[in-house]
């Protein structure tokens, strides 16, 4: 055709896939950058302690003899009342950190797409049902759903995951259900409806991922949250099982030696509050990242 | 002629029943469409043109929407009977349409190709891969590079989307293409290309197509058969010949006194009066009663049928006024 020149030009567009295109724009993000090295360097710690630690001598096995001491070459982060290595301990409970907030947040956001997309797409009735449900649980606060769901099921690593899902799946939902609802009514929604395409495939290939930025900042957002609360329900006493290190009861742990050994407890804060930080970072390079809109 | 028919519309009756009204939008039309064949379906927003559209779909959002009456046979099976799995397997095989707005009837997250692609591959049942293939050519037939598959809506011109948008409705070879005012969101220089190429691709695919506008101008270029649609009725229906030299009814002849004339620019453009009556609350007798200047007493006592006009085969009108055998339109009578 007489156009192909002026529509038809592109020998100096690169071409790339999303996810080279995505990458691109997200290691231009100093902050993402940060977030996500910190990240790698604590999935890192998270595999690799098994091989560095000995689970029942560094990270529980108790040693009276040198019990709070404070940081020094020997024991980089000191040691707590029980004489164990606070550094083993911290680098050991990443696993666990890590392990609840991704399992808990990936849980919820499988159940939360689901009722969200049902809700937001069919509306009327269905929406009403899914969305007051929901709503009484998000009016209760998390921790005390998770206390009582802990409580019910007993105390163990999966039924902590199970209880931190639950206020995960309410606030997926909501998100899904208003951008599905913003999304349905788009003409390329009616269009591949006029194409023939299935409903069930217009929702995941073509309603989904157009929600998929605001889902992907929830889910660093969560995660971090959700480490915050599995923490919090450790420092309570009903969350992980005692000897296990993780983070939360580390700090609880250090609660009576604020004075004294106050390294016990500001090490696992900020161990928890740097987590939180990069996965926060990462979730906004992310979504600057993945807006097609943004891409120039 | 008749075993040729792509679509035929028959009494169809589409209300929208809402809370507070019953919104009549079409009110008993009949369509035929021939195979090769284009039929612009032309009236003011509101007359109802998109319901009708989308009926052939069977895609009316249900609720409120009611089809209340009428068969729609497309190739001869009846849509309306059809089943949901069935009907999928017709929308964009057999029958495919191209919405009002390129910027928007993209999805901006999936590459052109992967777009076009989609119904190939749901259609004919072929990997991914040769779907992205064909989804190529279809791009090359539009007249758009194929490197281009790779990217990305927001990488596209409005007439280039608008082409896109073409391209996925051609990807199957449907029998009847639907466009639903193609070319509104394109400026002029890009709708005559967009229009051009359009044609030249029904005469290739041989296919038959419903172009839906209120553009006189685009009919014009476009069509062979015209229908007038006001208030949810076809009021005037013919070749384009028949409507745009011969016209009959006087809304027609209203549309065409509110367009310019290139040869009398002088002259003052005469807009019909009034507003269109509103579809929940529809005047008794002929819509265009209280907006018509020939109305008479007997236009609101009962709705006029679509009658042929005399001496031609193609020509039909729906006016009261042309029982009176001495009638004729003001614009017939100057001469054009």
């Amino acid at each position: 055709m007489a156009q192909t020149n002026s529509t038809g030009n592109t020998k100096h567009v690169k071409k790339r896939t999303m996810l080279q295109e995505t990458w691109r724009h997200l290691i231009r993000n100093r902050g993402a950058v940060l977030g996500m090295l910190f990240l790698l360097f604590l999935v890192g710690a998270a595999l690799f302690s098994p091989l560095i630690f000995d689970y029942e001598k560094d990270v529980i096995g108790q040693n009276m003899q040198d019990r709070l001491m404070a940081p020094c070459a020997a024991h980089w982060f000191g040691t707590d009342e029980f004489g164990r290595d606070l550094f083993a301990r911290v680098i050991y409970g990443a696993r666990y950190s890590l392990i609840i907030g991704v399992g808990s947040v990936f849980l919820g956001l499988i159940v939360g797409t689901i009722l969200g997309s049902q809700a937001g797409f069919r509306g009327g009735v269905v929406d009403s049902i899914i969305m007051r449900g929901i709503d009484i649980f998000y009016s209760i606060p998390n921790i005390m759903t998770a206390v009582v769901i802990v409580s019910l099921l007993g105390t163990s690593t999966v039924n902590l995951m199970i209880a931190l899902a639950f206020s995960c799946a309410s606030s997926f939902a909501r998100i899904v259900r208003a951008s599905v609802m913003t999304i349905r009514d788009q003409e390329y929604v009616e269009s591949s409806y006029a194409m023939g395409l299935p409903t069930w495939k217009i929702i995941v290939k073509h309603i989904l991922p157009n929600c998929l930025s605001p889902i992907i900042v929830q889910i660093t957002l969560l995660i971090g949250t959700t480490i915050i609360s599995a923490s919090s329900l450790s420092f309570l006493g009903i969350g992980v099982p005692a000897p296990a290190p993780e983070w939360g009861a580390l700090l609880s742990a250090g609660r009576g030696h604020i004075r004294d050994a106050s390294y016990m407890c500001i090490i696992p804060g900020l161990a928890i509050m740097m987590t939180v930080l990069a996965l926060n970072l990462l979730g906004d390079g992310l979504r600057d990242a993945l807006d097609p809109k943004l891409k120039k | 002629m008749a075993e040729d028919l792509v679509l035929d519309i028959k009494d169809l009756v589409v209300h929208y029943e809402t809370e507070d009204a019953d919104v009549c939008a079409v009110n008993g039309i009949d369509i035929q469409i021939s195979k090769k064949r284009t039929l612009g379906l032309v009236g003011e927003t509101g007359a109802g043109k998109t319901t009708t559209a989308l009926s052939i779909l069977n895609l009316i959002p249900n609720p409120p929407g009611v089809i209340k009456n009428g068969s729609i046979h497309l190739d001869g099976k009846d849509i309306l009977k059809m089943s949901q799995e069935d009907l999928q397997k017709v929308r964009g095989n057999d029958v495919a349409m191209i919405f009002q707005d390129p910027m928007t009837a993209l999805n901006p997250v999936m590459t052109v190709g992967e777009q076009i692609g989609e119904s190939i591959m749901l259609h004919q049942n072929i990997s991914k891969q040769e779907a992205f293939e064909k989804a190529k050519e279809m791009l090359k037939m539009v007249g758009i590079a194929e490197s281009r598959a790779y990217d990305y809506p927001h990488q596209f011109s409005g007439g280039m989307k608008q082409r896109v948008v073409i391209a996925i409705a051609l990807a199957c070879s449907p029998q009847l293409l639907i466009a639903d005012e193609p070319t509104t969101a394109l400026d002029v220089t890009i709708q005559a290309q967009v229009l051009e190429l359009m044609k030249q691709l029904i005469q290739e695919k041989e296919m038959a197509m419903l172009l839906i506008t209120h553009d006189l101008g685009v009919v014009a270029e476009v069509c062979e058969d015209v229908a007038v649609m006001y208030a949810g009725r076809i009021v005037e229906k013919g070749t384009a010949d028949d409507v745009f030299n011969h016209m009959r009814h006087p809304y027609t002849e209203g549309l065409f006194d509110s367009l310019p004339n290139l040869k009398q620019r002088g002259e003052q453009l005469v807009p019909i009066r009034g507003l269109m009556p509103d579809p929940s609350d529809l005047p008794p007798g002929c819509s265009f009663a209280p907006r018509c200047p020939y109305a008479t007493e007997a236009c609101t006592k009962s709705i006029p049928p679509l009658k042929s006009v005399e001496g031609s085969k193609t020509h039909f009108v729906a006016c009261t006024a042309y029982e009176n055998p001495d009638f004729s339109l003001r614009r017939n009578e100057n001469g054009k």
